[in-house]
């Protein structure tokens, strides 16, 4: 009997520290929050001088002689600012989750903990750019392989990302082009404030970043990049006043009883469809109005220029009779 | 009979050599014996060999050996067959304080970067401090009372992991991947570092196989035949604990090994821990050599985390050393 009650919490004891932490989620669990707004305080946009040599956001000091011809990019924004510049051509390699635009660009694969070291090393890169979502860990591997690597902390607001946009073309030589394209997110932006600022009423909007519990759904809160946009189209995120991606009960969400739910999670294949068959949604404002509606998580999350794109899609859904 | 340690011995060469020949770079046989000897003249594979593989392969080595070598010495402790590394806390409390260093943004310098190793180190060791401390009674340390207290402290450890890793979910991917067994963020200098540990670790479990076999017996007769048996209980626990610590702080947490290498070696070689432990620890290195290797092959370019690797094999395995251990009636 003494035996078997051994045997027993033995094998308790196995599951619980053997299989314990490799039974969290292996999956993306929050998958959307791949981009954290930078949370330290001034980040200007980073300059380059003539003679490259850089500070980059983790205070390493990188040189750079001449611009970059052969890039690696470890996170999807990078890459589509890159492509934005008109540097696409000088992009040798990209991460997993780089998906935009379509390109013939090798992927080095994944870019949690484990990196593809051999296969980066053999693309023979002249500059690889991190994000933040890459880790301090990663940059020093890079850095004692002898590759000359870049930090570059996430933007905070759409200006500070025209900062990104300019600092990476200069660094690959393309300033006229970045100018051009700037501009003209400039403007696409102005178009939307124009109309949104003298407004005095916000929309209620809920974003559900992840919802495979609908009775705990995840949502995104102060200091993202998607409470921002959501603000500048109009909108008033019910979770803004709670840091990060929080996670919400369906009581706040029915308590706050928003005009919209935005579904960030449609990629992973949430439809509107589904939200009336939750239970206890069903008596949602939005839900019986029909304005639940799926969107790009990708036009929020990645703070590159697509961010615009985001801007425009919020801006048309929110105030549609102002946006033709 | 043939020796042993010939088998085992020859078994980690062939994994070593296997290890620096695969990757997902394909290095030709004779470029890779012509870099290694120095006379290579292709920049890229040296820096691929020298810097990325070779630390790469006396880590993963290391690390299996240290797995192994502690879990046959887990098993000889408590006498139970399903003792594995992680039994008294090290897994959870490593795990612990290595999301804890990954909450905080540690400046970018040398020792700003060991933060993580660092805390898991510390905070296993200090796991393991508290489950011995809690299984005392008098003056001995029965080991259901650590089985028992190390479970309570492990799982403690574990919900607290969980909960923090969902609360800084911008560390989440970081976290989740540290915790699979990440080999792949290697230099020598994290090779290096853990030599030290490995190597007293290592002996002194080594040099303990008389007293395990003893052990065998149970706390009264071996007192009666002369063993100090707190002395050499503590000295295991110490020396295990230190070993897998130091691994689990550079290479994550990889499961399996430390419990089914030590079985084979038993099943064919005998249950005398004064060979069962450096068969171990050889076997431990080459399976995980192996297993590491598969990593690297199975889904290229992406690499898949050791531990995932380990537990798919390793699970069948002991589900079929269980199977056998019931129809012999013994293990």
């Amino acid at each position: 009997m003494f035996r078997k009650t051994i045997y027993l919490t033995l094998l308790l004891a196995l599951l619980l520290t053997g299989c314990g932490p490799a039974a969290t989620p292996t999956e993306a669990a929050v998958p959307a929050p791949t981009e954290l707004p930078a949370t330290d305080a001034v980040s200007a946009a980073p300059t380059a001088s003539d003679a490259m040599t850089l500070t980059d956001g983790l205070g390493r000091t990188v040189v750079l002689n001449g611009t970059a011809q052969r890039i690696i990019s470890m996170a999807p924004s990078i890459t589509e600012i890159l492509f934005a510049v008109g540097a696409g051509d000088q992009v040798v390699g990209r991460d997993q989750f780089s998906d935009y635009p379509a390109a013939n660009v090798t992927d080095i694969g994944a870019t949690y903990e484990a990196l593809n070291t051999e296969l980066i090393v053999s693309l023979k890169p002249d500059l690889i750019i991190t994000a933040e979502i890459n880790s301090p860990e990663q940059v020093q591997t890079l850095e004692n392989l002898g590759l000359t690597v870049y930090y570059l902390k996430n933007p905070t607001t759409i200006e500070e990302m025209y900062g990104d946009m300019e600092f990476l073309a200069q660094l690959t030589g393309h300033e006229a082009e970045a100018a051009a394209a700037i501009e003209s997110l400039k403007k696409r932006v102005a178009a939307v404030d124009e109309k949104i600022m003298p407004l005095s009423s916000r929309i209620s909007v809920f974003y559900e970043v992840y919802g495979t519990d609908p009775a705990k759904p995840f949502t995104a809160g102060k200091g993202t990049f998607i409470t921002l946009l959501i603000e500048r189209a109009g909108g008033y995120n019910i979770a803004s006043d709670i840091d990060g991606y929080p996670q919400l009960s369906l009581e706040q969400v029915v308590a706050a009883d928003p005009a919209f739910i935005i579904l960030g999670d449609a990629k992973f294949g949430t439809t509107p469809e589904s939200i009336p068959q939750r239970p206890g949604w069903a008596n949602l404002s939005a839900v019986k109005n029909g304005q639940v509606v799926p969107f790009n998580d990708d036009l929020i999350s990645r703070p590159g220029p697509r961010m615009v794109d985001g801007l425009e899609e919020l801006a048309k859904l929110l105030r549609p009779e102002l946006f033709k | 009979m043939r020796n042993p340690f010939i088998i085992s011995l020859l078994a980690l060469a062939v994994m070593l050599l296997l290890s620096l020949a695969i990757g997902s770079v394909f290095i030709p046989p004779a470029e890779l014996w012509r870099t290694l000897s120095g006379a290579g003249s292709n920049e890229t594979f040296r820096t691929i060999l020298w810097d990325i593989r070779l630390p790469r392969t006396v880590l993963v080595a290391m690390v299996g050996a240290a797995l192994a070598g502690s879990g046959a010495a887990y098993q000889g402790l408590f006498r139970n067959p399903l003792a594995d590394p992680y039994l008294i806390g090290v897994a959870s409390g490593a795990g612990l304080g290595a999301i804890l260093a990954m909450s905080i943004h540690w400046p970018y310098t040398t020792l700003g970067l060991l933060a993580v190793p660092l805390a898991a180190f510390i905070a296993s060791l200090l796991t393991v401090y508290l489950v011995y401390t809690f299984a005392h009674i008098g003056g001995s340390v029965p080991t259901t009372n650590l089985i028992l207290a190390g479970v309570a402290v492990s799982s403690f450890a574990t919900s607290l992991t969980s909960f923090l890793m969902m609360r800084s979910t911008g560390e989440l991917r970081r976290a989740i991947g540290w915790l699979l067994g990440g080999v792949s963020l290697v230099s020598w200098d994290a090779t290096l570092t853990l030599i030290p540990y490995l190597a007293i670790g290592l002996t002194a479990l080594v040099l303990n196989g008389y007293a395990l076999n003893l052990l065998q017996f149970g706390d009264d007769q071996a007192t009666q035949m002369g063993l100090n048996v707190r002395r050499a209980k503590f000295i295991i626990i110490v020396a295990a604990s230190l070993v897998t610590a130091a691994a689990v702080s550079f290479a994550g947490i990889i499961g399996f090994v430390g419990l089914v290498v030590p079985h084979v070696a038993r099943i064919w070689w005998g249950v005398d821990y004064r060979r069962l432990i450096p068969l171990s620890i050889l076997g431990g290195a080459s399976a995980l050599l192996l297993a590491d290797v598969l990593a690297r092959i199975v889904m290229a370019p992406q690499e898949l985390p050791v531990g995932i690797v380990t537990a798919l094999a390793g699970a069948p395995f002991f589900l079929w050393v269980l199977r056998r251990a019931k129809n012999q009636g013994t293990w």
